[in-house]
């Protein structure tokens, strides 16, 4: 038996023995009923990767540096039509292969008469009393918002008979304009998350709220002072806590409050500190951005960058090609690839200490780089900006190093963006710090005795706290330590007061959105647990009796229209409404109908704000600044040595969804990663230090250590490695978050919190198999239709990488700088000629991957859909839906797939499923990279199902399960589906999801909740994918049918359009002339993927168009 | 050696094999009709409920509306089960003391649900919808049958997917004016008792879309035929869906259900046979 990894104590496996199966030497040894999983990794020297990317010529796609290796063990995976599919060996319930046949011998003889069992007796529960505003079966919106560190971001709550079940972002608020991101979408998980706390603990004992208020306001009130009570709390976001703090503090002047959020906007804070003697937030117009330079700012990522929203759809509207709207052109410059990186016109990859020194020189203006590319960038992009006059925007955010903040707002103010593109406001967040220091200076005092009463709201620091500080040897100093949180996580677990925390979509609060308005967060159900929020928890040093919900209306008269402007009062004279705790949205609603008949100015205000979900003229106003104070620092020297970036994960950010299945499972931008960080790091380290991708490394840091497996990053800075935040939580995090990945806090301190240099690197600690989603959709069919000159070999057993040999031989992905297509706007169908004159794209199949010719095809006219309906006055096309997808606004940020995750009740399957690739996600956004390892561009396209006219998964089911509807889609009948898995073989686009076993979780109560009604939940053998969410379709189409009207555009969204920032995915009529998805389809640049199988799929992509400079490239 | 089987057994074989095959059919056949039989669809069953509620009693005897307890039949998937409220709105009044009632009563007191049985219960992948049924033109009798004549509620229909399919494919059959929807007692048009339809001229939602009546607008004024008539929900008597409608010249007069439900697909834009059996009308 081969040594496995377990034994070498990898911090991420805390688990029992079945994710140790995860952990094994390439040459595994056989034990009984083993769940094979392990794919072998890409053995490929630098060398022989240079070796093959040289002498390429034309575009040259590629997925991972396994299809590039182009390995055996590549070869063998590819081979197997479903990676992995059931062998003998992944019985996980270890029945043998001779016992399972005896067992399915019965099963099969019964099987008929299974068929025929009854359905179990159902019982009906009607209401007592019915609310009034209820009609079962037809879902209610509410609106509320989304907190985040960030700024909070508004959403409306689909709400079916009072359980939320779906959020969308709120189409009427000036922020949101109905987009949503993959957080907020995911945030109804952690709602229904069965391992939530559900009741208060002292000394882990179940306790009661009230028997903490009471000993915690005694405790309090018998220092007189507050003297040694702390609030240690994440970001502060609602107003109307920061006021409940204000008036703690009066009572209490000896209280502190301290907040610590391990990525979090210090260097933006002290920076505009040292510039203008306070803090302020930056806001970006860049609508009106001619040139955009971000340093480190992963603007298109998601909402933990602050305007995520409004910034990615601005970005999206300037980048969209127009002959007669110039475009705008981005400069990337950072170090751990992002997909604002590769969406950017150039992106230079530098360490984070050349990133410094490169803001050195932004700023300065004379300093020359080391680094002579990095020079030429520098030069290029002041001239750049120097053109624009003043139309360009220098944008940074959490990411961001001090020294790039500096530069940003030297930049932006010597160029006049400032007042043009930027524009400096008070705060988001209503009481902004440095939190580092802050919490520097807490530990210290909790080390000198001085905290008697630590009370963490939200916070995690057992976990998070950077490494230096050793926040648990203060931490147990500490006579009373309180913990709210959703979780009994490593703080909780440790904390002498436990109080479990209700969710945003159970609780009373307010929230300011990026641009300041505010909006009221209103409960969507009553606490699942009756948990309590930050506002209860300070309320008990106020006045325990009054409620959150009194607490936030008293608080709202300071800004709500008739409040008269007036301060926060703590005694609410409105209304004696019932605790939060107990109010349901309906109660609430009429808690607030209770404000008697609404007579008052307030009292309609605080309707309209609970029923818009903003408060209109709260935004803040910009802010007239002076030129920044300081400028250019003296550049710090570049360091030799390898340096390491911290980065907030794009799946489970800080590790506050570690515990959410829909973001582990969720492939990380760029990397494709699930359920697994990584250290990232480029080719040429990799080679210089003899490390292998999947490989097991010790990272060292200043005597601290971790061990991390290594993913090989494209595009990756030398000398650099990246470790995402947010994995390696201990088994307190719950059943999906625990053991998943590394923990990277061990190596973080808290005077480095973004980057370090120093580091080193050891091997030996064997293999990490790492879970890649790429590698999963594998193209099989016959020799055929493999007519592959460059891969002659691999042709003989017909298997291929869709990914990889299809986009390059046959134009998946297509893209024209801005001059080509001005020049030619055909260029999506036209081909291309390499230096030698040959045409690429080409072989065997036609030119391009294009559409068959309408008379070269076997069925020229058999799928019409040009049945005349009569509608109500006039006769109207029948309905033909279809789908097109900008590929110049996608930028990757998963926001659809979480979203289609909650719309379609799709399963979390695991792990080890995922890793086998089982991942039953309908769509997955597939990034393509391209050309020099070292500066590879990168193209995302979602993938889902094209619903093809010519589908040729319905051509060969055998019974029927999956068919063409008369309004051509193509649609899935789960109940017939026997699961042959035929369709999927036959679809040339991967896009079928197969539950290979029991995926869906009918057991667990709290989940039952969150279902769509109106979507299956699908048991295991039966085939799923994209539906174009038939179930919108139905809806909309009775009430159309019903009123004798027909659809109009728009009034369908798919759960994909609707989440999506930048606008990139629209759906709708194609025989409604004035749809928007058939003027995006008459333009030039509209392709069908893999056009020339006659497929005829509804799906077409829009090819994309970059704006690069001629002078770097 | 002896022969091992007698000349005998070649009769016993052939016997055998004929039986063999007799036996694959008999299983075929009772298979086929237990899946249809009502043990499996349990059609005319009564499950025992918490309380007898009589439909006829309320319905016929009463005379209440269905949708004074089925509140959402027109606007929702969901038809609506009463809640104990609805119940207590007449029994606080009367019948307060009657045993039969406790469990509502109980149910009032303490605020748990009253706990029906399913009678007309569709497999979880179905998805029906009462609100598109109800306004093209279905009445409630055609799936539920004579509701107002079951002291018990039962499952009229096997609401087996062939079932649904008969009708999804020829709608024609089960067409009736919208304004005879509730009517339980309501019988399609024959020689005896023609009826007259005329489209109202208004645009919009379906149910104003024909107006009917049961004796002939050109004799008389459909009005005073009304009011001649004393309506009542038992009675099969047509009442005019749009009484503000005097005499229109296009009164088309209807002997059969099969004529007026082809005038009713066209008049309702009932989609075509092929749409309404296609897969993703139930099935999602």
């Amino acid at each position: 038996m081969n040594e496995t990894l377990r034994a070498t104590g990898l911090p991420m496996h805390k688990q029992e023995a079945d994710s140790s199966a995860t952990l094994r030497n390439d040459n595994q040894a056989g034990g009984a009923a083993q769940v094979v999983n392990t794919i072998a990794p890409a053995k490929m020297t630098l060398a022989e990767v240079r070796a093959k990317l040289d002498g390429k010529s034309g575009k040259r796609y590629w997925k991972s540096l396994d299809e590039l290796a182009d390995t055996p063990a590549f070869q063998e995976l590819m081979q197997e039509e479903f990676p992995r599919q059931a062998s003998a060996g992944e019985w996980v319930d270890s029945v043998s292969r001779r016992g399972f046949l005896k067992v399915m011998g019965a099963s099969f003889a019964l099987a008929g008469l299974a068929g025929c069992t009854k359905q179990p007796d159902e019982q009906i529960f009607p209401y007592v009393k019915q609310p009034e505003d209820l009609v079962l079966g037809k879902p209610m919106f509410f609106a509320t918002a989304h907190p985040f560190p960030t700024g909070a971001i508004p959403v409306l709550v689909k709400s079916d008979a009072f359980r939320p079940i779906k959020l969308e972002g709120n189409p009427e608020h000036p922020i949101a304009k109905g987009k949503s991101d993959a957080f907020t979408q995911a945030s109804l998980l952690d709602l229904y998350d069965p391992d939530r706390s559900q009741f208060p603990r002292f000394r882990g004992e179940q306790a009661d709220f009230n028997e903490f208020q009471a000993q915690f306001a005694k405790a309090v009130a018998a220092t007189k002072t507050g003297e040694g009570v702390v609030f240690l709390s994440e970001t502060v976001t609602s107003p109307t806590l920061a006021a409940q703090w204000k008036q703690v503090q009066a009572k209490y002047p000896q209280a502190k409050l301290v907040q610590y959020e391990p990525v979090n906007q210090d260097a933006a804070r002290a920076a505009s500190k040292a510039a203008f003697g306070e803090y302020v937030d930056t806001q970006y117009k860049l609508e009106d951005a001619d040139v955009i330079l971000a340093l480190d700012a992963d603007f298109l990522g998601g909402i933990g960058f602050p305007g995520f929203l409004p910034m990615s759809a601005a970005w999206a509207e300037r980048h969209r090609f127009d002959k007669d709207k110039p475009m705008n052109r981005m400069y990337v410059v950072e170090t751990s690839p992002t997909v604002t990186g590769f969406k950017a016109d150039h992106r230079l990859a530098l360490k984070p200490s050349e990133i410094d020194q490169f803001a050195n020189a932004l700023a300065g203006g004379n300093s020359t780089l080391s680094n002579p590319e990095a020079q030429k960038f520098l030069s290029v992009v002041m001239a750049d900006i120097k053109k624009s006059g003043g139309r360009f925007a220098v944008i940074v955010g959490p990411g961001s190093s001090q020294a790039a903040h500096a530069a940003a707002l030297t930049m932006n103010a010597a160029q006049g963006a400032v007042g043009k593109t930027v524009f400096y406001t008070e705060t988001v967040a209503p009481l902004p710090t440095e939190q580092a220091s802050d919490l520097k200076a807490l530990v210290a005092d909790m080390n000198a005795g001085k905290v008697q009463w630590l009370v963490m709201l939200g916070v995690n620091p057992l976990y998070n706290a950077p490494a230096d500080l050793a926040f648990e040897v203060a931490f147990n100093r500490v006579p009373n330590s309180v913990h709210l949180g959703s979780h009994v996580d490593e703080t909780g677990f440790y904390s002498t007061w436990h109080i479990n925390k209700a969710q945003y979509l159970e609780s009373w609060s307010d929230a300011r959105a990026y641009d300041g308005t505010i909006s009221i967060v209103q409960p969507m159900i009553e606490p699942l647990y009756a948990g309590k929020s930050a506002h209860d928890v300070l309320q008990t040093l106020l006045d325990p009796s009054v409620s959150a919900y009194n607490v936030v209306l008293a608080n709202a008269k300071s800004y709500l229209a008739g409040g008269g402007g007036a301060a926060a009062s703590s005694t609410p004279t409105v209304v004696a409404a019932k605790s939060a705790a107990s109010v349901s949205p309906d109660q609430a609603s009429k808690a607030a109908l209770g404000l008697a008949a609404a007579s008052t100015p307030l009292e309609l205000a605080w309707r309209k704000a609970l029923h818009d979900g903003w408060i209109a003229n709260t935004a803040f106003t910009p802010k007239t600044l002076g030129a920044p104070k300081g400028g250019a620092a003296t550049a710090a020297p570049v360091g030799s040595g390898i340096e390491i970036s911290f980065k907030a994960d794009s799946s489970v950010y800080d590790g506050r969804y570690a515990n959410n299945g829909w973001l582990q499972e969720l492939p990380r931008q760029v990397t494709s990663m699930s359920w697994d960080n990584a250290a990232l790091m480029n080719m040429d380290l990799m080679g210089k230090l003899g490390i292998e991708e999947n490989e097991a490394i010790e990272l060292t840091l200043n005597g601290r250590k971790i061990i991390t497996p290594v993913l090989m990053s494209p595009g990756h800075p030398n000398d650099a490695v990246t470790v995402q935040l947010g994995s390696g939580r201990r088994a307190e995090a719950g059943r999906v978050g625990a053991g998943v990945g590394f923990n990277a806090y061990a190596l973080r301190t808290s005077d480095a919190p973004l980057s370090a240099s120093g580091l080193t690197i050891a091997r030996g600690h064997g293999t990490y198999d790492l879970c890649v989603t790429k590698v999963h959709n594998i193209e099989h069919r016959g020799t055929f239709a493999q007519r592959d000159l460059e891969h002659p070999e691999s042709d003989k057993e017909g298997t291929y990488s869709l990914a990889g040999h299809e986009a390059m031989e046959r134009s998946i992905i297509r893209y024209a700088t801005y001059e080509e297509a001005m020049k030619n706007p055909d260029f999506a169908h036209a081909g291309t000629k390499d230096s030698n004159g040959t045409l690429v794209n080409k072989v065997g199949y036609n030119p391009q991957g294009e559409a068959v010719p309408h008379d070269e095809s076997f069925w020229p006219d058999n799928w019409r859909y040009d049945h005349i309906e009569e509608v109500s006055a006039g006769k109207v096309l029948q309905n033909k839906w279809g789908m097109s997808i900008d590929l110049n606004s996608c930028v990757g940020c998963n926001a659809c797939v979480v979203s289609c995750y909650a719309e379609n009740n799709i399963a979390v399957v695991g792990r080890e499923q995922v890793k086998i690739g089982r991942i039953m996600q309908w769509m997955r956004i597939d990034t393509y990279f391209e050309g020099d390892l070292h500066a590879p561009s990168a193209h995302f396209q979602p993938m889902l199902c094209q619903h093809c006219e010519s589908a040729g998964c319905e051509q060969v089911c055998p019974v029927g399960a999956t068919v063409h509807t008369p309004e051509g889609i193509n649609t899935m009948v789960y109940n017939r589906c026997v699961g042959t898995r035929y369709c999927s073989n036959n679809c040339p686009y991967k896009v079928r999801r197969f539950n290979f076993l029991l995926y869906s979780d009918y057991d667990t109560e709290s989940l039952k909740f969150m279902r769509n009604p109106d979507v299956s939940v699908r048991s295991r053998g039966v085939m799923e994918k994209c539906s174009y969410c038939i179930q919108r379709i139905e809806a909309v189409k009775i009430e159309a049918d019903r009123n004798n009207r027909a659809i109009e555009d728009g009034e369908i969204l798919t759960a994909c359009q609707q989440a999506c920032p930048t606008d990139a995915i629209v759906f709708g009529n194609l025989n409604d002339p004035k749809s928007r998805v058939v003027q995006r389809k008459a333009e030039e640049r509209d392709y069908q993927v893999l056009a020339d199988l006659n497929y005829r799929p509804r799906t077409t992509y829009t090819a994309g168009v970059i704006n690069p400079n001629a002078e770097l490239a | 050696m002896a022969q091992v089987f007698d000349r005998s057994s070649n009769a016993l074989a052939r016997a055998s094999l004929v039986l063999a095959g007799l036996i694959v059919i008999a299983l075929g056949v009772t298979l086929n009709s237990l899946q249809r039989s009502p043990w499996v669809t349990r059609q005319g069953q009564r499950p025992d409920q918490p309380v007898p509620f009589s439909h006829k009693h309320h319905v016929e005897g009463l005379g209440l509306q269905c949708q004074y307890c089925h509140v959402s039949v027109e606007k929702s998937s969901y038809a609506g089960i009463p809640p104990t409220k609805t119940c207590m709105n007449c029994h606080s009044q009367i019948w307060t003391n009657a045993q039969l009632l406790e469990p509502v009563r109980q149910s009032w007191a303490t605020g748990a649900s009253l706990q029906w049985i399913k009678v007309h219960d569709l497999p979880d992948f179905v998805y029906f919808n009462h609100e598109i049924h109800v306004n093209k033109g279905i009445g409630c009798a055609s799936c539920h049958g004579r509701v107002d004549e079951m002291p018990l509620m039962y499952e009229q229909n096997s609401l087996q997917m062939e079932w649904c399919l008969n009708c999804h494919r020829n709608p024609a059959v089960n067409l009736r004016p919208t304004a005879e929807i509730y009517n339980m007692a309501w019988a399609a048009p024959s020689t005896d008792k023609p009826v007259w339809c005329a489209p109202t001229g208004t645009a919009g939602p379906t149910a104003q879309q024909v107006g009917c009546v049961a004796s002939d607008p050109a004799t008389s004024n459909p009005q005073v035929a009304q009011l001649s008539d004393p309506t009542g929900m038992g009675n099969a008597q047509m009442v005019p869906a749009a009484p503000v409608v005097t005499m229109p010249a296009t009164y088309v007069k209807f002997t059969s259900q099969e004529e007026l439900g082809h005038y009713l697909m066209k008049q309702y834009h009932i989609r075509t046979a092929n749409e309404l059996s296609s897969c993703e009308v139930c099935h999602r």
